[in-house]
């Protein structure tokens, strides 16, 4: 993706946005306390939004598309609703986006016990002993590409939570990166920061840090010259507007996206 | 109390400190055998060396070693020391309190392991007096210092996410005009046990969760100089060393006090012996012997050996530490000691089942909490003790869990009516404002020991230490990097306090009973 082509996009959110200013019935965003509910087995994660309870996800492992947030922070929720047999007493929201919030919040603190009541009625994905069989880790688990690729211009995105940088999800994202680049023999790479803001279900806006676009960008090149891919020439370039939120596909703004050239 | 210990341990031993050279030790009859750097005779392939708990095995898996002249065993530097006056082979190839209690007095102070460079609390203070190396004497701790601001592969100054200031200085050395943090040279030195030079495919391999950037935080893995591939970043307290190679040379330089770079020749012989050498409890003295034919392929050097390395356990093929279900339930009646000798597997049994099995609220502990898991999330030991055979975590095992961050590590308490003091130094870090503040410590963290943060320089490594293997743990009390747990039923009760457990006293026992048989 082109510079010129994320710009133009961006311009036209913020016109749309002007407009639009709700997210659609079905979405929920909120910023909350989580709350863990235990169960027989493994602890769930709820949050309530306007006096609901929500489901947001399970205890399983890291390798998991949806991780628990933390007690001790707000999160933020971006979901949707769905009419799924509730689970642990929430409404399953379904698909969701939940980015811890960085700043510390010693009111979120409630670890609910056991009940009867809110006891899982499916086998969850592991257990909270070890697992029986399948390993975590497994999205680290990284393949080598066998045959040479043929080397053409390639384009990769890096998604991140809201205020967020690198961090546990991200080796997987970048070993590919890094391996098509080695492999093609890379001679430049552009990496371009994003970074975006989230639309509440109550009209509020939430923006990422004013800096976050170049930190992102900067901190990508850095890892992958860090990483040995010190051939290539870098092109670092951000974009400090965030586009204006819709509530509903907010999070794909928050991204670095990168191009490789043979 | 420690008077009393010391002397006992002393009468014990002494014939064995004392005992003539030129013999393959340990002595048959299985007492323990201090090593002297520069001895001459050698280490036989299969060796035994009683402990409190039972016995633990030393198997030269390349056959018997002669440590004539052997790089390991011989002072190379110019403080007399070797490798092997901090890695002995009765103490699990790391060095135990109460040897270094018998080395004092034995040799009134002067064996090298005192030397003044690490041995003592600072090595300004008088050498003879007793109380300059109180942190050796009463912890097993030596000092460890490392360049402030941190330096990375190349050399280069890396830029801090924290500001760093001296709380407090029992040692004098962190404030010294010469050694301290503002010195011409600036300096932080921490106190931190040896661990085992064994069992180190494990430590070093370079299999399941080894990739170009760290599973913990993305940042790029370290990478052996000679090979260039990425690491498991598992070495030492803070993953410092690259490859056994570099932290050999380290050793060396630092340690050994050597002054020109040990040869290539050296470095080989160095790292071959560390390959090959394993180490692991094999007699429990409730237990009975831990390597019966049919007994459980977890216990005994010769297990390490054959071993996979870098496999994440599971449940179904490779446990943490394989039981394959044996020693559960035994029977009972044949004689007063069988019947002895089988509740003892059964606690060993049940112990195992705690680590694998018994949940808690594992909170805010950095690397553990932040990787996916939830905080709170409810797991077991083996969350994050979870690489088969060691206990270790696969890779980047570094994770805090309070045993060096304030408010959980170990303190003096302070109040009119005790004489106790503060022993080790506390260090104020202050994280930048402009990054994300720690998530479980904020902006202000206070440590004993900064842990990886000293070497990586981010906020969020504060009081991150490197999990060590859990082996021949009843070979070299005490135990976590800063020694502040004395004994393994103190490092459980650790765990029950820290994470408000509320073990049962048949879970403790069980639990620590299980981790001294490995
Ligand atoms: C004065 C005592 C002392 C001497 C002598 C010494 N070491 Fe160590 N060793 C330590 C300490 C302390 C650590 C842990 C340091 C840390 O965690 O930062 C350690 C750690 C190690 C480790 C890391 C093991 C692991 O699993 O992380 C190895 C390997 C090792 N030493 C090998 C050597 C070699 C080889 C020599 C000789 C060249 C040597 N040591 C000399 C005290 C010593
Ligand atoms: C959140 C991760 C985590 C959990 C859970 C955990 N440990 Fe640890 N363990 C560590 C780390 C990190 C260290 C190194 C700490 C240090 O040295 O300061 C360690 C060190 C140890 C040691 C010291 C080994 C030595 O050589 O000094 C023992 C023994 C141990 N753990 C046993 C246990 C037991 C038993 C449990 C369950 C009650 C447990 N651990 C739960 C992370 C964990």
């Amino acid at each position: 993706m082109s510079l010129q082509r994320s710009i133009t996009l961006s311009l036209a959110c913020v016109s749309g946005g002007a407009v639009a200013a709700m997210p659609d019935s079905v979405q929920r965003n909120f910023v909350a306390c989580p709350i863990v509910r235990d169960t027989a087995s493994v602890p769930c994660w709820l949050a309530e939004y306007e006096g609901e309870l929500y489901f947001l996800t399970l205890q399983t492992d890291v390798s998991a598309p949806v991780n628990p947030p933390m007690l001790g922070h707000k999160v933020l929720v971006e979901g949707r609703r769905t009419d799924k047999p509730r689970i642990c007493g929430g409404i399953v929201l379904e698909p969701v986006r939940l980015s811890v919030l960085p700043a510390l919040d010693a009111n979120c603190n409630q670890l609910l016990p056991a009940e009867a009541q809110y006891n899982l009625t499916f086998e969850p994905p592991r257990p909270p002993g070890p697992s029986k069989g399948r390993l975590a880790f497994n999205t680290l688990d990284v393949q080598q590409a066998e045959v040479a690729p043929q080397r053409v211009e390639k384009h990769f995105s890096i998604g991140y939570d809201f205020e967020g940088r690198v961090g546990f999800k991200h080796p997987a994202l970048l070993q590919p990166v890094l391996d098509y680049a080695l492999a093609i023999k890379a001679t430049s790479i552009n990496i371009e920061g994003h970074r975006g803001a989230a639309l509440l279900s109550d009209g509020t806006i939430l923006n990422e840090s004013p800096k976050l676009a170049q930190q992102r960008a900067q901190q990508v090149a850095e890892l992958l010259q860090g990483a040995g891919l010190i051939g290539p020439r870098y092109t670092v370039r951000w974009i400090d507007a965030a586009p204006a939120p819709n509530g509903s596909d907010d999070s794909a703004q928050r991204r670095v996206d990168i191009t490789i050239k043979p | 109390m420690l008077l009393c210990a010391v002397a006992v341990q002393v009468v014990a031993a002494e014939d064995d400190v004392l005992a003539p050279p030129h013999a393959l030790y340990p002595a048959p009859k299985f007492t323990l055998r201090w090593i002297n750097p520069g001895e001459t005779g050698g280490l036989a392939a299969d060796g035994s060396y009683d402990n409190n708990q039972g016995q633990l095995g030393v198997l030269n898996a390349a056959g018997a070693v002669t440590a004539t002249g052997h790089p390991f065993f011989a002072p190379l530097g110019t403080n007399g020391r070797a490798c092997v006056s901090c890695h002995q082979p009765q103490d699990a190839m790391s060095l135990s309190l109460d040897s270094i209690r018998r080395q004092w007095q034995v040799t009134q102070g002067q064996d090298p392991i005192f030397a003044a460079v690490d041995g003592a609390n600072c090595p300004h203070l008088p050498q003879q007096d007793p109380a300059s190396h109180s942190l050796l004497l009463d912890r097993g701790l030596f000092r460890v210092f490392l360049p402030w601001p941190p330096r990375d592969a190349a050399g280069k100054a890396i830029e801090p996410e924290f500001g760093i200031e001296v709380v407090r200085d029992p040692t004098g050395c962190n404030l010294h005009a010469q050694y301290g943090l503002h010195s011409a040279q600036p300096m932080v030195s921490v106190y931190r046990r040896p661990r085992p030079a064994a069992n180190l495919k494990y430590p070093t391999h370079q299999n399941f969760g080894v990739s170009s950037f760290i599973g913990k935080n993305g940042l790029p893995t370290a990478r052996d100089p000679q090979t260039g591939k990425p690491t498991s970043m598992n070495l030492m307290a803070d993953a410092r060393p690259p490859s056994l190679r570099a932290q050999a040379a380290d050793a060396a330089a630092t340690h050994l006090q050597r002054i020109a770079p040990l040869s290539k020749a050296q470095l080989d012989a160095i790292v071959a012996f560390e390959g090959q050498v394993y180490v692991a409890q094999q007699i429990d003295r409730h237990a009975g012997s831990l390597i019966e034919a049919n007994g459980p392929t977890a216990f005994g050097p010769r297990a390490l050996l054959k071993g996979e390395a870098g496999v994440l356990g599971n449940n179904t093929s490779r446990w943490v530490f394989p039981m394959e279900g044996k020693w559960t339930t035994l029977p009972r009646g044949a004689s007063a000691a069988q019947d002895a000798r089988n509740a003892g597997r059964e606690s060993i049994a049940r112990g195992h089942d705690v680590f694998m099995f018994r949940t808690f609220w594992i909170r805010d502990s950095m690397h553990l909490n932040s990787v996916g898991l939830g905080n709170p999330t409810k797991r077991t030991c083996a969350t994050c003790h979870g690489m088969h055979m060691t206990g270790m975590d696969t890779a980047n095992g570094w994770m805090d869990i309070g045993s060096t961050n304030l408010p959980w590590a170990r303190e003096a308490p302070l109040n009119p009516w005790t004489t106790q003091k503060p022993e080790l130094p506390l260090f104020k870090l202050t994280c930048r404002n402009d990054i994300a503040p720690h998530p479980f410590l904020g902006r202000v963290i206070y440590t004993q020991d900064p842990g990886r943060a000293l070497i990586s320089g981010r906020c969020n490594d504060i009081g991150t230490i490197v999990m060590q293997q859990l082996r021949g743990l009843s070979a070299r009390a005490p135990y976590f990097s800063n020694g502040s747990a004395h004994s393994l039923r103190d490092v459980v009760d650790f765990y029950d306090r820290r994470y408000n457990i509320g073990y049962s006293e048949q879970e403790k026992q069980d639990l620590a009973n299980f981790l001294g048989a490995l």
